[in-house]
């Protein structure tokens, strides 16, 4: 039916919808309504707990419930922050925090768009959809499964290449005490895990672009090469774009279980594999103090919300299109 | 302007085959990478015990064995109960949570929409805050009464902001604009116009959110912690490998402080094989629904399928 | 944009408002229903001087969590039915039971508690993240002492008066008792695991080794020691480790120290000193930083060393790996000596089990203190509405045997068969779906012995775990709630170095010295300072 009315060239679409503001916004609404009561009531409704972050949380065992403690807690201003900053160790993790996330944001958008582009260029269909399917499959396992896998190669006692160096007479590795590859071993781990999945986003984006710009370029007499520079990477933009602002946003959260489960909770790796995430998890762990997780948490949030505004703004800047908001 | 152009011509617009069978090279190796620990999983939960132990993982284990998974039959009576709870938990999830983010970022992707921006930076603000786990806890187990049902394992999964961002994202860069206009013109009302014209062509926009979603309640675990307690035949396959796997690490963790009572207990349980065999059983009809929304992602694969 | 974000705050704010006022009217009426509980005093005395009798008694439904169980929900149906049917004939209670697993029972209890859930009795102890001196002094726990003498009159005289001193606590009614100690295995003592068969195949006379090992401070650090682990790491091959177990309990046998209650949770930083063959002894009572001892270096030389022959595996040197590692050696035999807290009876068990000669080399007298003493407790929930009933039932668990037997074992017939001598058999199969943690219940000496046990099993028991000795610094409890920003900072340290400088993974000569600036700067001196000065005022008052 009206799948198939329009038949309007999209180099030639416009930018802004043309047609005044529309009149009847409340089919609109209805459709907006579900997601927005959900939001309301599991996101905005808990966030008067923000106010965690400085109090001194302590039990009112006359009235024991999380509310009325929480009123009757003693405000601490930045207190609970402190704990974040007390030793060296902070330079440490807000190091590898940035300096990883960083890495993963670049890497995490020119592999993956690479990938989505190749895997489009594959002739044999059935050959594309097994490699894409075999890309996705790491993204289905825990952290905690992939460590053992990783454990599997590099274990001390029974893993395959210490068996190997054990065969070939040279020194066995300890790997779990030698801080040198792990930094290479994250950042392939992370690849490797997720690099499917964000290929799968820019696949379903190459996808879903409409087939006559190609055939118009391809009249023009451009190359497979010009068709990719001036068609397909202008389409992804706008994924490129919101994908980055999002994992800008996350710059100081990290992934838990890639630094903690995949070197095995080794603390002759902390130097490497310290991040803010994994230190207050410790910190939780021996004070089982939630007013400080919502601190660092939301220290981490009002980082991220700092640079998400950043991006989006630069972003918008270069091309209005392609920012989230 | 746009002429339709025929497949044929298209193809003798590939890269060269050179390019190509390096193309091939390099994905392969990466997909192989990808799928050898798979293998090596289910290897390891087929290896007998006895070869874990003396040569460790291998990919030629010394004997194999089928005592890991005849184990995990046996020791979980709630096993089949708990597939069972997965894959309801994630139909029914998948269906309501797609359903509503395809209609919210349908509302966010209308630029005529008055209070587009109010409601865009509404879900985008729940990206970056959160109440917490307590609060978020309280309204959910005494507010709304997600306690002890299947609900408490739907529900506080139905929406993710990075899904309706990236579901915008699909319709802005897939559905032209002047679709909708002559829709709206032809009288469409907005529900048809969304389900009967703007949904089929973002159809691998869909599909993708449709299997980020799956993944999400298939591989949930958290929430059978937090809110299925006493009912425990609600939990889902994932929350009862959780249940092992924490167990486990529980008892690593607190032994030296526990003394004999945790070297009794960690001797109960369970060992390397069959904690794969878990693994196995996790992951593989997940993997095996993969290829229905592959189907929609790569259904348009390489330039020469016409769509639209 | 400014705009979105003043309305959005300001709907934060509305919701917030709404959200508190809400539910502090929710609690307000709860609390209208609440002053029967808060002075227990009174209401205990308005009432009859004897409990009264069941009929009496409004029925009531009581939802108990319990740590460390592996119960399916059919198992469960089954045996409450028994269960309930007993209780509302004695006490008029049903009762919700909630099996906590090891994995799950911290996060939901904690979250749960933060939550003011309806639960009325939770286990609680010291090493779980619902730790029972910390939860007192934030007043999670009722205080029970003015209930007991009116609804736990047996329970006070059952519980010997050394545990019920192991259960004050300074909490947030004063020092008083907050949680029903379990009678259970209550005394601490550390031991070498040896596997005699091994030993006795390398040539050793098996006895005359133990005699020499036996309550020796000198073994670890003695030619004998190594020479054994040697002979038998060249007979087993090169990838043998004679040496498994946890680093952190070879510290404590290696060096003769405590673990102090209130220490930090999983990343020990304090010693305490005792002696090892004479407990009660008071060698001068102190706390120190475990790390910065002579002791502590000798120890950790020694274990290096060691590390370097090729005695210990990486596996043990992990802290997520050593537990599971030694599990694997212990059950297979692939092992010289091991580290054990030792457990009543357990060399048999483990002879049966591994299919070796197991024996055990004590390396100290049995002691008790408060790690001993809180090891599984029963605490009643502030938020409970009825915490007299609470009591009535725990005072009932821990002093008839039949209800103990039906929590902890189940029905009779349905997963354990009674023999003719009295002693009991597992029904292994239904057992498995319905095996709560048997130590964490409470009074388990009430228990039925099972064949393997012998009928005069739970004397033994007793007589064993009574005649431990009380550490001179008794019942002490360390409170470092004051000092969080020092905990956080001093577990990531602990974290980094401790637990592989007591494997023997890294050399100390470069690596402790580095360790103890870091402590240093993370404020160990504090904690050093506030733990002795209540010490102090412990030993003093």
């Amino acid at each position: 039916m009206s799948r198939r009315l329009p038949e309007t060239n999209p180099s030639a679409r416009p930018n802004r919808y043309r047609f005044s503001k529309y009149k009847k916004p409340l089919v609109l609404l209805t459709m907006a309504a579900p997601t927005a009561i959900w939001l309301l009531l599991l996101r905005y409704l808990p966030m008067g707990g923000i106010v965690l972050a400085f109090k001194d949380y302590k039990v009112n065992p006359r009235n024991p419930s999380f509310i009325s403690n929480l009123i009757n807690s003693k405000w601490v201003g930045l207190n609970n922050f402190k704990f974040l900053f007390m030793t060296d160790d902070a330079k440490i993790m807000f190091r590898n925090t940035l300096a990883y996330n960083i890495v993963f944001i670049i890497l995490g958008i020119v592999i993956p768009v690479a990938f989505a582009i190749m895997l489009n260029e594959v002739t044999k269909k059935f050959v594309a959809k097994a490699y894409q399917t075999m890309m996705f499959f790491p993204y289905f396992l825990s952290w905690v499964v992939v460590s053992y896998f990783l454990n599997a190669f590099i274990d001390g006692q029974y893993g395959m290449i210490t068996a190997m160096q054990r065969a070939a007479g040279g020194d066995v590795t300890n790997w779990y005490t030698t801080m040198g590859p792990w930094p290479y071993i994250i950042v392939f781990a992370n690849l490797w895990k997720n690099v499917g999945y964000t290929t799968v986003l820019y696949l379903s984006a190459i996808t879903g672009i409409d087939s006559t710009q190609y055939e118009a370029a391809a009249i023009d007499g451009a190359s497979k090469w010009q068709q990719i520079w001036y068609v397909t990477i202008p389409n992804l933009r706008t994924m490129i774009c919101i994908l980055f602002i999002m994992n800008v946003g996350k710059i100081f959260n990290a992934d838990f279980g890639l630094f903690y489960s995949v070197p095995m909770n080794s603390g002759a790796l902390y130097p490497v594999t310290q991040v803010i995430d994994t230190y207050v998890y410790r910190a939780f762990m021996v004070t089982g103090d939630i007013a400080k997780s919502s601190a660092a948490g939301l220290l981490q949030n009002v980082l991220g919300f700092i640079c998400i505004l950043t991006a989006n703004g630069i972003v918008k800047k270069i091309d209005a299109d392609s920012s989230m908001f | 302007m746009a002429v339709k152009g025929k497949k044929k011509n298209l193809r003798l617009n590939s890269v060269s085959p050179g390019a190509e069978a390096v193309i091939y090279v390099i994905l392969g190796l990466f997909a192989l990478c990808c799928i050898i620990p798979f293998v090596f999983v289910i290897i390891i939960s087929f290896s007998a015990e006895s070869s874990i132990r003396s040569i460790g993982y291998s990919f030629i284990p010394q004997a194999w064995s089928t005592d890991a998974f005849r184990y995990a039959f046996r020791k979980l009576p709630q096993i089949w109960r708990s597939y069972f709870n997965s894959i309801f938990i994630t139909v029914v999830g998948t269906a309501l949570s797609t359903f509503m983010c395809a209609l919210y970022a349908y509302v966010l992707y209308r630029p005529d929409f008055k209070f587009r921006g109010f409601f865009n930076f509404f879900s985008f603000f729940t990206m970056i805050f959160g109440g917490g786990l307590v609060p978020t806890y309280i309204v959910c187990k005494q507010v709304l009464g997600l306690n002890e049902n299947y609900a408490a394992l739907i529900v506080p999964l139905l929406v993710n902001p990075f899904n309706i961002i990236i579901m915008r994202t699909f319709f802005k860069s897939s559905v032209p604009l002047e679709l909708i206009e002559a829709a709206t013109i032809d009288g469409s009302g907005e529900y048809n116009t969304l389900f009967r014209v703007v949904a089929p062509i973002a159809k691998p926009g869909v599909a993708t959110i449709a299997l980020l979603n799956a993944l999400v309640f298939w591989n949930d675990w958290y929430l059978s912690l937090l809110y299925i307690q006493r009912n425990k035949v609600l939990q889902p396959l994932q929350a009862l490998l959780m249940e092992l796997q924490n167990n486990v690490e529980y008892l690593s963790r607190m032994s030296g402080q526990m003394g004999a009572a945790a070297i009794n207990e960690a001797a109960k349980m369970p060992t390397q094989s069959l904690r794969m065999v878990l693994v196995v059983l996790i992951v593989v009809p997940i993997a095996c629904a993969y290829p229905f929304f592959q189907r929609y992602i790569v259904a348009g694969l390489s330039v020469g399928s016409v769509k639209g | 944009m400014k705009k979105i974000l003043a309305m959005l705050l300001a709907l934060v704010m509305v919701l917030g408002l709404a959200a508190c006022g809400g539910g502090g009217d929710a609690n307000q009426t709860s609390d209208a229903n609440k002053p029967a509980e808060n002075t227990p005093d009174t209401s205990g005395g308005n009432k009859q001087d004897d409990v009264p009798a069941a009929s009496d008694l409004d029925p009531v439904t009581l939802r108990i969590w319990f740590h460390g169980s592996n119960v399916s929900p059919e198992a469960s149906n089954k045996v409450m039915e028994s269960v309930n049917a007993y209780l509302q004939d004695k006490i008029n209670v049903t009762l919700e039971p909630i099996w906590g697993t090891w994995g799950d029972f911290d996060t939901a209890t904690v979250t749960a508690l933060a939550g003011g859930d309806d639960v009325d009795i939770y286990f609680t102890c010291n090493w779980s993240a619902n730790e029972y001196n910390k939860y007192a002094r934030d007043g999670y726990w009722v205080k029970l002492d003015d209930m007991l003498p009116t609804y736990g009159a047996e329970l006070l005289t059952t519980i010997p008066e050394g545990i019920w001193e192991c259960a004050k606590t300074n909490g947030y009614d004063g020092v008083g008792v907050y949680a029903v100690p379990a009678l259970k295995d209550t005394a601490t003592q550390n031991c070498w695991d040896l596997n005699a068969t091994l030993l006795a195949e390398l040539g050793y006379d098996v006895d005359a080794f133990i005699a020499s090992a036996s309550m020796n401070p000198d073994f670890y650090y003695s030619d004998e020691f190594e020479e054994a682990l040697q002979k038998a790491k060249d007979y087993k091959g090169g990838d043998f480790y004679p040496l498994v177990g946890e680093p952190v309990v070879f510290e404590r046998i290696a060096t003769g120290t405590a673990i102090i209650t209130g220490d930090l949770n999983g990343a020990p930083v304090l010693s305490y000193y005792y002696d090892v063959e004479h407990p009660a002894t008071d060698i001068g009572s102190k706390i120190v930083c475990k790390y910065a001892t002579p002791e502590f270096k000798k120890f950790a030389e020694r274990t290096y060393y060691l590390s370097q022959k090729g005695f210990i595996s990486p596996q043990t040197q992990n802290v997520d790996t050593a537990n599971n590692y030694r599990e694997a050696c212990a059950k297979t035999g692939d092992y010289l000596i091991s580290s054990q807290s030792y457990a009543f009876g357990c060399e048999l068990d483990y002879s049966r089990e591994r299919g070796i000669d197991v024996r055990m080399i004590p390396t100290d007298a049995p002691y008790m203190d408060a790690t001993s003493g809180q090891g599984a407790m029963m605490a009643i929930s502030a938020t409970s509405k009825n915490p007299e009933r609470a009591l009535m039932f725990l005072n009932l668990l821990n002093t008839d045997p039949e209800l103990m037997t039906l929590l902890n074992y189940g029905v009779e017939g349905y997963t354990y068969n009674k023999n003719a001598d009295g002693t009991i058999t597992f029904i292994d199969d239904v057992r498995a779906t319905y095996s709560p943690w048997r130590n964490g219940m409470g009074n388990i000496r009430q228990l039925p012995p099972t064949a393997e046990e012998g009928l005069d099993y739970w004397d033994r028991f007793s007589a064993y775990y009574d005649s431990a000795e009380v550490l001179p610094y008794g019942s002490f409890i360390l409170d470092a709630s004051e000092l969080s920003n020092e905990a956080t900072a001093l577990a990531n340290v602990y974290g980094q170095y401790g637990f592989q400088l007591m494997g023997g993974a890294t050399n100390p000569d470069t690596v402790l010295p580095e360790f103890l600036a870091k402590l240093e700067e993370a404020g160990i001196q504090k904690l050093l300072d506030a733990a002795n000065e209540q010490l102090a005022a412990y030993l003093a008052g």
